[in-house]
């Protein structure tokens, strides 16, 4: 790109080393700080469930920033114009924000917890955890795999050094700190991660701004943008960035394992504190980097090889200096690795209690030597397939859509299940896996969506609207709210929304998964005797290793103990 | 969209991340202080 004769610069490779040594080195002493020779079995699963404010806001936070939100953001604001990022990021905040009722209902449900399929397998049976389980370890493992990417993508524009020697770097370096101490080491490192990327946000786009020509790009570069690039309303936006992602909210955010991990890990008492601290922290931090690709967009800038991944990067190349560069690359690193320890820690978690706890070992006799084993063999061998992922050997992206549809088929399942006592495994199951027989024609239009089916769709995407509003105003209000506000927006979206919706395959597929799973698992759960005594679930899902719980938990448990 | 206010707009985002990056430190200090008087792992 190099506009106005800017050159795209490199860092030196010594200077590279350096600052990953430098990166990595750092956040592995930190965890020598912490690490213990003999670990608990659930403090590497959820740090004894009692951690603070401060780092608890900081690992949601930097967890939930990844580097592809990042490269996402600005890619919108270089689509769609000023509205982009934040048909982005605020959504993206806002999953953070909207589970955080259904934490407290599920922590107070569950309060020892380490994951939610764990709670699911209490709740209903195998059936419905492994469907969570299952769809959270292939989430966990596209985002690690997405992470190395970034990161070997990173090393191999900024420095002489390879795409591979990349993606190995930043592998072996978050593999190195995570390995010993798992959950823990996650949430400690994602403070100085948290502080490195906001930090540098906070310089970077200011900068940026003005050695682009401050004020006066908006003057020049207005031939550059479209009508509706310049709206702040723009429609196109809306129905095909912003829609699609208000649709996946409470998707992702009942999918993601990261974030159940850190709704059990955090004292209960701080979790709405924490999560509306997250919320900010990452909708301003990923809006703000998205004005990246609105700073391009209006520069007329053209990514290398027409490639928009490499929007920000040749951003930061071509308007940072030799500093800021580095700054610019410890950001992403920072923002990947944090993710990436992350969704190790949610792997590991997911095999030692849901694999090995539950399916494995017999019943009262978990052992926790052997659990600590099997979360840092899943570690390694996670490790290990995200690196063979990203090497390009195998294209997981299209698996991503499947994923993300499976977690708008569990939304209202999973949901339901911890307010209604009526809910049963097979309405679950059932609901899930014909929602989602449904989503892949209409996501991937293989039958023609004119005529019978495309009024079908249509139908029952409106009726997805009003799941969609429903669920996040049942979160927030309770039921009744939820029932007016869900039926008001399905009437006064229908008529909009009724021979046009198929049009758009990516929003009419999401709210096809969920308006079938809500009212095949509302329908068959109706008609069932079952009365689940939502009391029982904190006696079946607890800790494994209760010998040795981590000191903080333990601190606050005896003052617990000496105030009653 | 004026000039001014979109200077504005691009802006606004590094000091909302400046002021949340403040309130996280300040409570991770203050945590960690806690930890170290009653001798444990902040973790």
């Amino acid at each position: 790109m190099t506009p106005n004769g800017a050159e795209l610069q490199q860092l030196s490779g010594w200077l590279v080393i350096g600052l990953l040594v430098f990166f990595y080195g750092g956040t592995f002493l930190m965890t020598l700080g912490i690490s213990k020779k003999k670990e608990n079995a659930d403090g590497y699963m959820t740090a004894g469930n009692n951690i603070g404010f401060g780092i608890s806001a900081a690992s949601m936070t930097a967890t939930w920033i990844w580097a592809s939100s990042m490269y996402a953001s600005a890619t919108s604001g270089y689509t769609y114009g000023i509205s982009g990022p934040i048909h982005y990021g605020l959504w993206g905040a806002l999953m953070i924000l909207f589970i955080y009722p259904f934490g407290k209902r599920i922590r107070s449900v569950a309060p020892r917890a380490h994951t939610l399929a764990e709670v699911m397998h209490a709740r209903h049976g195998r059936g419905s955890q492994l469907m969570l389980a299952g769809s959270n370890v292939v989430g966990s493992l596209i985002s690690l795999t997405s992470n190395f990417i970034a990161g070997g993508a990173l090393i191999g524009l900024l420095s002489p050094f390879s795409f591979q020697q990349g993606i190995l770097t930043v592998a072996a370096g978050t593999l190195l700190y995570s390995l010993w101490s798992g959950f823990r080491a996650s949430v400690l490192t994602d403070f100085a991660q948290v502080l490195a990327m906001l930090g540098a946000v906070v310089v970077i786009i200011p900068v940026v701004f003005f050695a682009a020509g401050g004020t006066n790009m908006f003057v020049e570069g207005a031939a550059n943008v479209t009508p509706q690039q310049g709206n702040f309303f723009s429609s196109e936006a809306f129905m095909n960035q912003g829609a699609p992602y208000i649709a996946a909210v409470l998707a992702y955010a009942i999918g993601n394992q990261t974030i159940a991990q850190r709704l059990f890990a955090v004292r209960e008492d701080l979790i709405k504190k924490t999560f509306v601290t997250a919320t900010v922290g990452y909708g301003a931090t990923i809006i703000g980097i998205g004005m990246l690709g609105v700073m391009a967009l209006y520069l007329g800038i053209t990514p290398t090889g027409g490639d928009l991944n490499n929007l920000i990067p040749e951003m930061a190349a071509t308007y940072l200096g030799p500093v800021l560069l580095c700054l610019f690359l410890v950001m992403i690193i920072g923002a990947l690795s944090s993710t990436a320890d992350s969704d190790l820690s949610a792997l590991s978690s997911i095999m030692m209690a849901d694999i090995y706890g539950q399916n494995v070992a017999q019943k009262g006799e978990v052992n926790p030597k052997t659990m600590l084993l099997v979360g840092r063999v899943s570690m390694v061998l996670a490790t290990g397939a995200g690196l063979y992922f990203a090497s390009g050997a195998l294209n997981i992206l299209d698996l991503l859509v499947f994923v993300g549809a499976l977690w708008g088929c569990l939304v209202f399942p999973v949901i339901s299940s911890f307010y209604w006592k009526k809910v049963t495994n097979m309405a679950f199951v059932t609901s899930v896996i014909v929602a989602l027989a449904i989503f892949i024609p209409v996501r991937f239009s293989w039958i023609p969506v004119d005529g019978l089916w495309g009024y079908t769709v249509d139908v029952l995407s409106i009726v997805g609207v009003g799941v969609v509003l429903g669920l996040m105003l049942f979160g927030f209000f309770g039921g009744r709210v939820a029932r007016i506000g869900g039926i008001i927006a399905t009437l006064a979206v229908a008529p909009f929304a009724f021979g046009h919706l198929h049009d758009y395959a990516v929003l009419s597929g999401s709210l096809v998964a969920y308006a079938v799973s809500t009212v095949l698992c509302y329908v068959m759960s109706a008609r069932s005797s079952m009365e689940f005594d939502f009391d029982t679930i904190k006696d079946t899902v607890g800790d494994f290793d209760p010998s040795d719980r981590p000191a903080a938990a333990q601190t606050d448990v005896d003052a617990a103990e000496t105030h009653s | 969209m004026e000039p001014m206010i979109l200077t504005v707009y691009m802006l606004i985002w590094p000091v909302i991340v400046a002021g949340t990056l403040f309130v996280i430190a300040r409570a991770f200090l203050r945590e960690w202080r806690q930890a170290r008087r009653d001798d444990r792992t902040m973790v």
